[in-house]
């Protein structure tokens, strides 16, 4: 028997029984596994294992749930291994499929989202009888095919802290040397990173997370609907000023009119407090961390001005007049 | 392919090998391997039931695989991603797309609120749409650009190739009639963009996919070799460079080739004492921390109230 053919009859198996199967009973109702006991376990171990990186979410329950210590044995939740029917219309899964095929989530691996439409085209149950079919991706100008035009990069850790977050399960990693327990609210994507807001159990507030400094694997426990996702919340990182123990000062910063709309589209609206006539734009920044305040003025070079508070504008003018005489 | 089959009444095996993008063979293999399954004890009424009859396929019984099996987190991510990713790009927004995205998300766990938020950079809304609509025509936009770089502005022509997002910033490769080369352009620091009616024929290069080196140096542009103390070994780990050299006592030397005064302006300025200049750039730091310094020590502005 080939093993493609076991592990079909693996999954059917597992889907048609109510309580967990010992791993004997498995080897009996399946077939095609060794009669040698060592390699059954090894290839049955493999195949578990196989099943899972497919998706299939076989579960591992005590045979007699009375007896926590009794056998173990196995089984797959229709529930759990069902798609359920995600209610998409024709014009909807279309636009679906002209996403995927201009977003690329590279790290999610080569043909995921394809796979993905294609399950989700089979659930939903649209005007030409269950299962739609999936759309094909969309032809640009000449019938040529454009290619994404944007990419968005997902590691292992955003994909494990992707299924937390849709399920609402409490995951578990660790982030600058501490383990955390987390309810993870949402992902978000600034700048070319992930970040997970959350509420950490351990700080007993909500803090947010760049997914790309989550050492080691990310575990997610507990059953699905662990938590209420509240609206609004962390979204972004705050800028570079706002991350520091400096005492909090409001720095008043000219931008000349060259930078004025860049500065104020990347600070937003709320940061403005004047526009002159000239062109130019005065901001109120509340800053915790100098060196890095510092940092952003300088980038603008000589668009940009610190005009208060004077012992900002001082440190500065210090900074500088010591590198205009700094020897050559 | 299961589910398709078991909900279709008899689709003809060229439809299914089309939908499924499948030759003949591999369908056949794949049912007959189906046939054969089924569950224990085997009995003809736990079989699968194949039917292969006059190039039409009948798949019953199949209850097990009657539903598609969920997705897994990285489809799940892949999906989601791509609408919420998508409805951030100008031309791509739409009504249908919201409604799937969060119905997917719905689908997939539920909870209120969405699940993921995807940002892909600042721009003008207004400066992306006419670089996307002149890349779709073929025709030349005229864009006023502030060159980080060069720390200067100025109007550009240009032929543009293709409008992208990557990490967090939205860029347009295109042909620079100015300095009749190919150059990546940042779409937030075009303060205008104009279509112009002249049209352009875009080699073929300009249908490439992947991504585009970001950050170029060119084999023509001067070398500048900086000493860095621990506190400014950044300069080496975010830009490319042509090598370092651990020196003794902790610093880094670095070298790197400069193709625009502004951005080495910028690294020196920032980076202070913690950076100095060893070879190729003498007196680029002092000139321009005193064209900054200018700006404080005009007379000509009140200070601070």
């Amino acid at each position: 028997m080939e093993r493609l053919e076991r592990l079909v009859n693996l999954v059917v198996a597992l889907l048609d029984t109510r309580r967990p199967l010992t791993r004997e009973e498995l080897r009996e109702r399946v077939g095609g596994y060794s009669s040698d006991d060592d390699n059954f376990r090894r290839n049955f171990e493999r195949d578990k294992e196989l099943l899972r990186e497919i998706g299939i979410p076989v579960v591992t329950e005590p045979v007699d749930p009375r007896a926590p210590e009794s056998t173990t044995g196995y089984r797959v939740p229709r529930d759990l291994y069902e798609l359920p029917d995600p209610g998409l219309d024709e014009e909807e899964l279309r636009a679906l499929g002209a996403a995927a095929s201009t977003v690329a989530v590279a790290g999610a691996g080569a043909g995921t989202a394809t796979s993905a439409l294609w399950k989700v085209a089979a659930a939903s149950v649209g005007g030409d009888g269950p299962g739609l079919a999936p759309p094909g991706p969309a032809p640009g100008p000449g019938g040529a095919h454009p290619g994404p035009v944007v990419d968005v990069a997902a590691g292992p850790a955003a994909i494990a802290l992707f299924s937390a977050v849709s399920e609402r399960r409490v995951a578990r990693f660790t982030y600058n040397g501490v383990a955390r327990r987390v309810d993870p609210y949402r992902l978000s994507y600034r700048q070319g990173r992930w970040y997970l807001s959350g509420f950490d159990h351990g700080r007993g507030g909500e803090r947010l997370f760049r997914v790309d400094r989550v050492t080691g694997p990310v575990e997610v426990e507990g059953p699905p609907g662990a938590f209420e996702r509240p609206l609004g919340g962390l979204v972004g990182p705050p800028p570079p000023w706002r991350l520091g123990e400096d005492e909090e000062v409001v720095v008043d910063l000219r931008v000349d009119a060259s930078q004025a709309e860049w500065v104020s589209s990347v600070l937003g609206e709320e940061a403005v407090a004047e526009r002159a006539a000239d062109g130019s734009v005065r901001l109120k920044l509340a800053v915790t961390n100098r060196a890095a305040l510092r940092t952003f003025v300088l980038g603008l070079l000589d668009h940009a001005e610190v005009l208060g508070p004077p012992e900002v504008r001082d440190e500065l003018v210090e900074w500088l007049g010591m590198l205009a005489g700094a020897p050559q | 392919m299961v589910p398709w089959i078991v909900a279709r009444d008899g689709p003809t095996l060229s439809e299914v090998c089309r939908r499924f993008e499948v030759s003949e063979s591999e369908l056949m293999a794949d049912l007959n391997l189906l046939f054969m399954c089924g569950v224990y004890p085997y009995t003809p009424d736990a079989l699968i039931d194949v039917d292969v009859d006059g190039g039409r396929v009948w798949v019953r019984f199949a209850d097990w695989f009657r539903r598609p099996l969920r997705l897994t987190a990285a489809e799940g991510l892949a999906l989601v991603a791509a609408a919420r990713a998508s409805l951030a790009v100008p031309a791509n927004g739409g009504e249908a797309l919201a409604r799937a995205a969060s119905k997917l998300e719905t689908a997939l766990g539920g909870g209120g609120g969405e699940a993921l938020d995807i940002e892909l950079g600042e721009a003008s809304q207004e400066v992306l749409r006419t670089l996307q609509t002149a890349v779709q025509r073929r025709r030349k936009v005229l864009v006023d650009y502030y060159s980080f770089g060069r720390d200067e502005s100025g109007e550009r022509a240009l032929q543009p190739w293709r409008v992208f997002s990557s990490e967090g910033h939205w860029y347009v490769l295109a042909w620079c009639e100015r300095v009749s080369g190919k150059r990546l352009f940042r779409v937030d620091r075009a303060r205008s963009a104009t279509a112009l009616d002249e049209a352009f024929d875009p080699p073929p290069e300009a249908a490439g996919q992947g991504p585009v080196p970001t950050f170029e140096s060119r084999p023509e542009d001067p070398l500048v070799v900086l000493d860095l103390s621990p506190a400014a070994r950044w300069v080496a780990a975010q830009y490319p460079n042509e090598g370092t050299r651990d020196l003794p006592d902790g610093h880094l030397e670095v070298t790197l080739r400069v193709g625009s005064a502004g951005w080495l302006q910028r690294v020196l300025l920032i980076a202070g004492p913690d950076a100095r200049v060893v070879a190729g750039a003498e007196g680029v730091l002092q000139e321009a921390a005193r064209r900054v310094l200018a700006v404080y020590e005009a007379k000509d502005r009140a200070p601070a109230s």
